[in-house]
């Protein structure tokens, strides 16, 4: 009995945590995140559920003369692997990826889970590059901003929403319920041409700002922004540089104002209006340079000089890491570079970075720690997860699609099976289900009850199971499923059918139970590790094929198999026992099978 | 009931079965592949703003109309992506607008995009898939073999096995094709997915089976092969049948009350079940019994034993 006890604690142990992994939506435990807006949470393919339907446009231009080229129908084919490739890799769901006509292409991904990532992964990319990234580069003067184009330059007090204090009007000036603070300022005021041109160069050291800023949340703080440097030629020199975030334009008029540095910056210390305008003097003269925070250098090193890219974890740390290969004019290249940045790190102090680039947009920009010449790297980083590793492994290795493309539509598309056909299919589903179970309770009686309890239970560990790891269910997966459940039936029946035989001997029903468990064991194991084996084969053979619907339906068998062995063995054995030894077990009857009413009556003579 | 002794009709049945299959897969184009290996068109309808259309809707014109292997999918926005086998200018000229005047009179405009699209699975994938079935048919010979090792000539049992397994394949396949022949069904991913699922239902099915034999055997060795058979089919009989009982009602549930999408899926299975049990039968047990006593037991010529 105590052993009775035991396991029934287990299995309701094991119910009450499967029950909660399926009643929860949304389960997530630090970076272990399970779940979704799908039923249970559970997550499918794109036969069962929708997602994301995006087209996309190869665009190939020539670049000497600008016009559209011909798209061969082989870069069609090896684009369309290329993405495939990179989906299949990154767990975001089996993809469908279809050419559309000749330039286009449908790629159609389950769920909606992470479009932002899709897409980056998907890329519209047209090159990799790796670039020289220097930190220190000389301030490059602004020639499109000419003294000519000044009209005025003055210095005021400037409040930090771009009004001039001397300028405010009345109901400004008693507004006090904004604590707005203000600092001196020197105020341009520009022709129309060169508020154009100072504008444009303000937008673009604002967008330098916010991504330096961006990248130091991020725990990033080797990009620093763009610098304004000024340069003030009045009765006295005035020199200062400063960032976007000094600069307001001053509204509706065509200036703007510079803040002044402040005092604890020990600039040129001319702080006060009075003193400012004491050095600018009559005729200032007012040049802009700008200091880059960086600046990429092309050093012709490419995806296509690139072996391999892998993720994988740093062998001491444990971390993880992208594992790098070039080939041999990239390990020239990228030996030279490395050296020459590290010799410059030694010399000045100053990090330089190598700025790995996918069609203009940044990926990632490694310091150097040694000079590497044997053309083969690792690239750390403090906020790298394992995703990121692989998703960046993917980019890199995949380097560059053959032909560039362009997102043209973006959708939410339906399940291929149709949302109306399935919910249908999944009530038809619960009625099988239920006449099954009606089936066995009014055939096996007590037994039956017992299996369609073990069944249930079953049910829900399975769902459980497929939510955890995740397995995306399809109909390849559903099948499996419908499959290991007959075998579930199935077992459980075997198991009747020998208790049956046992009872009709004259045996007690505890005796009967154990012996017939025992004597169905080898029945059961021997399918079900034909299943395993089946399984197993198949998934390798699939894995090497790439036949990926066979290889669904085979993990979703193993599990779905291997937990009806324990709901057979394990749930309805222990049911079983509890049942036998309560009082409903002295009415033999109903343990056995309306088929064998018979002999229940001969037996009870 | 005497099984073993009517093992002549039993394979007199499943050959009858067999051959038009057989028959079909030779002479005429055999399977057709579906647009999943194929490729076909595709073309987005969208409808007016009021036509409120479902999915099944557009499913169901397409049925009408002559295309069921179309899919439709829902884009939100009363646009729907429809894939076809190939269509030209005229076809589709004549789809785009008997659906426009069976579910939205009147609307403009409703053909959005059309082009030819590539398959969605490799041609290869069947091929490849079939290979894997074959190693998995190797692996499973050798496990029974290895489990019936304490028994005569286990490798029998293997061999049976795997016979069966052919037999219930080829009658799915078989009887899809001439399907496919007769009612233009056509073998697409959802085809390949329940021919697995058969495979194995068939192979569990037979090893219950077997597994009596082998009790039995070693229960009773003093009598014949062929009377041990029988008594173990007459008494794993109740639980061949129950069990399929219980997967078939599952089945025709589904194909009663289930929408219209995976019928084919659910027709393969009921096939495919329907075999699985009746091969473990009449066709693995037998083939054993007949390499036993060297006789496929041919009426009025041999006498069975009895």
């Amino acid at each position: 009995m105590r052993r009775n006890a035991r396991a029934l604690i287990t299995i309701a142990l094991i119910i009450t945590i499967c029950a909660g992994i399926i009643g929860f939506q949304n389960i997530s435990i630090g970076a272990f995140n399970r779940g979704g807006d799908t039923p249970l949470g559970l997550s499918l393919g794109l036969d069962l559920q929708g997602g994301s339907h995006l087209v996309y446009e190869a665009n190939l231009v020539d670049p000497t003369t600008g016009e559209k080229q011909e798209i061969s129908k082989d870069q069609m084919q090896s684009l369309s692997h290329t993405i495939e490739r990179r989906i299949n890799s990154s767990g975001l769901g089996e993809p469908i990826i279809q050419i559309l006509g000749e330039d286009r292409l449908l790629v159609q991904l389950p769920g909606i889970r992470d479009p932002g990532r899709a897409k980056a992964l998907i890329g519209e990319t047209a090159r990799l590059e790796f670039r020289h990234r220097t930190l220190n580069a000389p301030p490059q003067p602004i020639e499109s901003v000419k003294p000519e184009n000044i009209k005025s330059i003055g210095i005021d007090e400037l409040r930090e929403d771009g009004k001039l204090i001397s300028e405010l009007d009345s109901k400004d000036k008693d507004d006090q319920s904004q604590a707005l603070t203000s600092f001196p300022a020197v105020i341009v005021e520009f022709d129309e041409t060169g508020l154009e041109n100072f504008e444009d160069l303000f937008y673009e050291l604002a967008l330098s700002l916010e991504k330096a800023a961006e990248a130091v949340a991020a725990g990033d703080y080797s990009s620093p922004a763009d610098q304004i440097n000024i340069s003030i030629e009045g009765t006295e020199e005035l020199r200062f540089s400063t960032l976007a975030n000094s600069i307001r334009r001053i509204e509706d008029t065509p200036r703007f104002g510079i803040a002044l540095p402040s005092d604890e910056t020990g600039m040129e210390g001319v702080l006060t209006v009075e003193n400012a305008e004491k050095k600018l003097g009559n005729n200032p003269e007012i040049k802009f340079a700008v200091k880059k925070g960086y600046l990429d250098e092309d050093i012709g090193l490419s995806g296509d000089d690139l072996k391999t890219a892998y993720a994988g974890q740093h062998q001491a740390s444990g971390l993880p890491i992208v594992n790098i290969e070039f080939d041999d004019r990239g390990t020239r290249i990228f030996g030279e570079l490395t050296t020459d940045i590290f010799a410059k790190q030694e010399e000045t102090g100053i990090r330089d970075q190598i700025a790995i680039v996918l069609d203009g947009e940044e990926l990632i920009a490694p310091t150097v720690n040694q000079p590497i010449t044997a053309g083969i790297a690792v690239i750390e980083g403090a906020d790298f997860t394992m995703t990121r590793v692989k998703d960046l492994a993917l980019l890199l290795e995949s380097g560059r699609l053959p032909v560039p493309i362009e997102l043209i539509q973006e959708r939410d598309v339906d399940a291929i099976l149709g949302a109306d056909s399935l919910r249908k299919s999944v009530i038809a589903g619960f009625i099988g289900l239920a006449l099954v179970l009606i089936f066995m309770t009014l055939y096996y009686r007590v037994p039956g009850l017992v299996a369609s309890i073990a069944l249930v239970i079953y049910s829900v560990i399975v769902l459980a199971v497929f939510k955890i790891i995740p397995v995306t269910l399809t109909l390849s997966g559903v099948a499996a499923a419908i499959l290991s459940i007959g075998m579930a039936v199935d077992a459980n029946i075997l198991i009747f059918e020998r208790m049956k035989d046992e009872l009709r001997g004259g045996r007690t029903m505890l005796s009967a139970i154990n012996i017939g468990f025992n004597r169905a064991w080898p029945a059961i194991r021997d399918s079900n590790v034909s299943t395993f084996i089946t399984c197993g084969i198949l998934y390798w053979f699939s894995d090497q094929l790439g036949a990926t619907i066979v290889q669904g339906f085979a993990v979703t068998l193993v599990i779905g198999v291997g937990i009806s062995m324990f709901s057979a063995i394990v749930v309805s054995r222990t049911l079983m026992r509890v049942v036998a030894l309560s009082p409903l077990s002295r009415k033999t009857n109903l343990f056995i099978p309306t088929g064998a009413k018979n002999i229940a009556n001969r037996e009870s003579t | 009931m005497d099984f073993v002794g009517k093992r002549f009709w039993f394979f007199i049945i499943s050959s009858l079965v067999i051959a038009p299959g057989i028959v079909f897969l030779i002479l005429a184009p055999g399977l057709n592949p579906g647009i999943d290996f194929t490729g076909g068109s595709s073309m987005t309808l969208r409808f007016s703003e009021e036509s409120n259309i479902e999915q099944e809707q557009v499913r169901d014109q397409l049925i009408d109309l002559n295309y069921p292997e179309a899919t439709v999918q829902n884009l939100g926005d009363n646009s729907f992506f429809i894939r076809t086998k190939e269509l030209n200018e005229e076809a589709k000229d004549a789809l785009v607008t008997n659906i426009t005047y069976s579910l939205d009179e009147g609307a403009e405009n409703v053909l959005q995009g059309f082009d030819l699209v590539s398959p969605i699975v490799a041609q290869e994938t069947v091929m490849n898939a079939l290979w894997a079935i074959i190693a998995a048919a190797v692996g499973i010979f050798f496990y029974i073999w290895w489990a019936f090792r304490n028994v005569p000539s286990p490798l029998r049992y293997g061999l049976a096995a795997i016979v069966a397994l052919i037999h219930d394949t080829i009658i799915v396949i078989g009887i899809f094709a001439i399907l496919g022949e007769l009612m233009d069904m056509e073998v697409n991913t959802m085809f390949l997915i329940a021919l697995l699922t058969v495979i194995g239902y068939s192979v569990n099915d037979t090893i219950v089976v077997f597994d009596k034999i082998r009790e039995n055997v070693l229960i009773y060795s003093n009598r014949e092969f062929p009377e041990i058979v029988n008594l173990s089919i007459s008494e794993t009989l109740g639980r061949s049948l129950n069990t399929s009982f219980t997967l078939l009602i599952t089945l025709i549930a589904l194909v009663l009350f289930g929408g219209a999408t995976i019928r084919e899926f659910l027709y393969v299975l009921l096939i495919g079940v329907a075999a699985g049990t009746y091969s473990s039968i009449a066709i693995a047990s037998q083939v054993l019994v007949s390499w036993d006593q060297k006789s496929i037991a041919i009426p009025f010529r041999n006498k069975t034993v009895s």
